[in-house]
């Protein structure tokens, strides 16, 4: 009795994550073996699909455009986030309540947050064009130049997931024991030696998990594009999972969309295998 | 002596004067960064009381530089009201649906996997569990529109809630797991010693004690249901469309009614933004999927 009751509280959830996750999985695996398209017979085309990938150009740019953002993302939000987080971590009244004001973006839906950033971006009336005017600098042309749009998609997604990084950061350091930061002061006065050699040691290994996590979201983004720039000028801003939804949703190539989707599956599992093989054992 | 105290006094004015410049500097850096936190929103609440006239105009004081207009609110829920609460109502239908068969399922997973152990490892399991959040939606989307189309569930709001509860499930069976992990089980314990089984416990004695978890991982499963775009934007087309759907839908008004994209813009933020404000504990938790505590 007591040894099958244990599956009952199992089992709901094993079957639904099956049924709803592994299968269509599975399914979009096969998927990529042939030709499926909408309205004509389906056939097996073994690996054709995969080696279409790679003589595909528009694989290549939007692989530049994708990895652009996951590591300019990845580098900005990293090294922003940790650094607002050393300077919130300051016996600062009212933490609590900024903290709470500094986690608004990532709660915000990110198709909502890439017409954010059409408003932000706008060439002639956004305020960051008037900034930068105000400033005495040129307007950027963020719609109608290549890089600007590229580096408007960029700059949307590093303020929308620096508050991540932020709190992640804020909770590590706020764990570093007082007395060991009491204990440097008598010997330096100098803030970065503190923080270079007794607060980044011990923050590193949350720092690790977080920037794992930041690279398989932004390796997936679709929707900040999608509204900010809808992949143009052209399709200079177009990232690889933009491109899949174009050839399988818009095309109707299944088949070759799954083929592509399943390499993003492959370098997220990898991620995810890392990530897990760290933190697993607070799952026991 | 005298010299002694004078050199220690100087020594401690240079001190506060160089501890008062740190504050100063600290705080202007902190306004800083909530100032550029905050603006985008700011911005888009000044515009959403603009004329489309005056939308393109970069002014902020209201009276001043421009005349305020209810306009566009008036707009988005007077004249063009059926359509928003439609798709308001449609996003809360699915939000709500998929929140109840997450924290349903993530309850008892998370209970079983705190309490009991299992042949191929909890850890394994767990990892399991959570890591569906790693996979890219793009993958399955085609899958689930196939079978959709194939069901009819197609632009149904069921279908949305499989979809939805399916995306929320990891963040409720963390959170559920967390919470009964660091419960003490003496009550429950003692319950089975005293004849009950193992469903009357967690019905009995557990669950009454999980609320503010349940509570909190209630509210960032709907939080994050609500946000949901892709999914939505193939598997719905009338009657099923929710409200992520209506903001995507300015698309043919790209650069020109500001105003408007400005008002559906935080009508979307709005509901997810103010669900946050309550679950501060559990964000970092929950979005590093239980590998720091916050």
């Amino acid at each position: 009795m007591k040894s099958r009751a244990k599956y009952y509280f199992l089992l709901p959830g094993v079957i639904w994550v099956l049924v709803f996750t592994i299968f269509p999985l599975i399914y979009s695996l096969y998927l990529s073996f042939t030709n499926a398209r909408l309205g004509r017979p389906t056939e097996f085309r073994g690996l054709d699909n995969y080696g279409r990938i790679f003589t595909d150009s528009r694989v290549q740019d939007t692989v530049i455009m994708t990895l652009f953002v996951v590591i300019g993302s990845l580098v900005l939000t990293m090294l922003i986030g940790t650094f607002v987080a050393w300077l919130f971590n300051h016996d600062i009244p009212g933490i609590n309540r900024l903290r709470a004001i500094m986690t608004m973006p990532l709660f915000a839906a990110p198709i909502a947050v890439g017409y954010l950033g059409v408003i932000i971006f706008n060439e002639t009336h956004g305020p960051v064009n008037n900034l930068i005017m105000a400033l005495g600098g040129q307007p950027v042309q963020w719609v109608v130049n290549p890089w600007g749009a590229r580096f408007s998609v960029l700059i949307t997604d590093v303020w929308q997931w620096t508050p991540f990084v932020f709190i992640v950061a804020l909770a590590a350091m706020q764990s570093v024991p007082e007395e060991l930061v009491e204990a440097a002061r008598l010997d330096t006065d100098s803030a970065w030696v503190i923080f270079r050699h007794i607060t980044f040691p011990l923050i590193a290994p949350a720092l690790g998990t977080v920037a794992l996590l930041r690279m398989v979201e932004t390796l997936k983004i679709l929707d900040i594009p999608f509204t900010l720039t809808g992949g143009g000028p052209g399709t200079a801003s177009q990232t690889f999972s933009y491109y899949v939804f174009q050839r399988g949703l818009r095309d109707f190539e299944l088949g070759y969309a799954s083929a592509m989707s399943y390499l993003l599956v492959i370098i997220c599992s990898v991620i995810a295998g890392i990530y897990f093989w760290r933190v697993r054992a607070r799952f026991d | 002596m005298a010299t002694t105290l004078t050199h220690v006094k100087t020594a401690e004015v240079r001190q506060t004067r160089l501890g008062d410049w740190r504050k100063i500097f600290l705080w202007v850096a902190v306004i800083f960064v909530l100032f550029i936190a905050v603006y985008p929103f700011f911005w888009s609440v000044i515009t959403s009381f603009k004329q489309q006239k005056d939308a393109l105009i970069p002014s902020l004081i209201p009276w001043v530089q421009f005349e305020p207009t209810l306009f566009n609110w008036q707009q988005e829920f007077g004249v063009g009201g059926a359509e928003t609460f439609k798709a308001l109502k449609n996003s809360s239908l699915i939000a709500i649906g998929a929140t109840i068969v997450a924290t349903t399922l993530g309850t008892t997973v998370g209970y079983g996997l705190a309490r009991f152990r299992y042949g191929v490892g909890n850890r394994n399991l767990v990892s399991w569990f959570l890591s569906q959040r790693f996979l890219p939606p793009i993958v399955t989307v085609i899958p689930f529109k196939i079978f959709y189309g194939r069901v009819g569930l197609i632009d149904s709001i069921p279908g949305m809630i499989l979809v939805n509860a399916t995306f929320v499930l990891p963040f409720a069976v963390l959170i559920m797991r967390d919470f009964f992990a660091e419960f003490p089980k003496e009550l429950e314990e003692a319950a089975l010693v005293d004849g009950a089984n193992h469903r009357q416990v967690f019905l009995r004695v557990a669950l009454p004690v999980a609320g503010p978890s349940l509570v909190a991982a209630t509210l960032i499963c709907f939080a994050f249901a609500w946000n949901e775009f892709l999914f939505a934007s193939q598997l719905t087309t009338l009657n099923a469309k929710p409200y992520t759907l209506l903001v995507s839908g300015l698309d043919s008004v790209r650069g020109i009614m500001f105003n408007f994209v400005s008002t559906r813009m935080l009508i979307t933020v709005t509901v997810p933004i103010v669900l946050s404000l309550f679950v501060q504990r559990y964000i970092v938790r929950g979005l590093t999927f239980g590998a720091v505590k916050g």
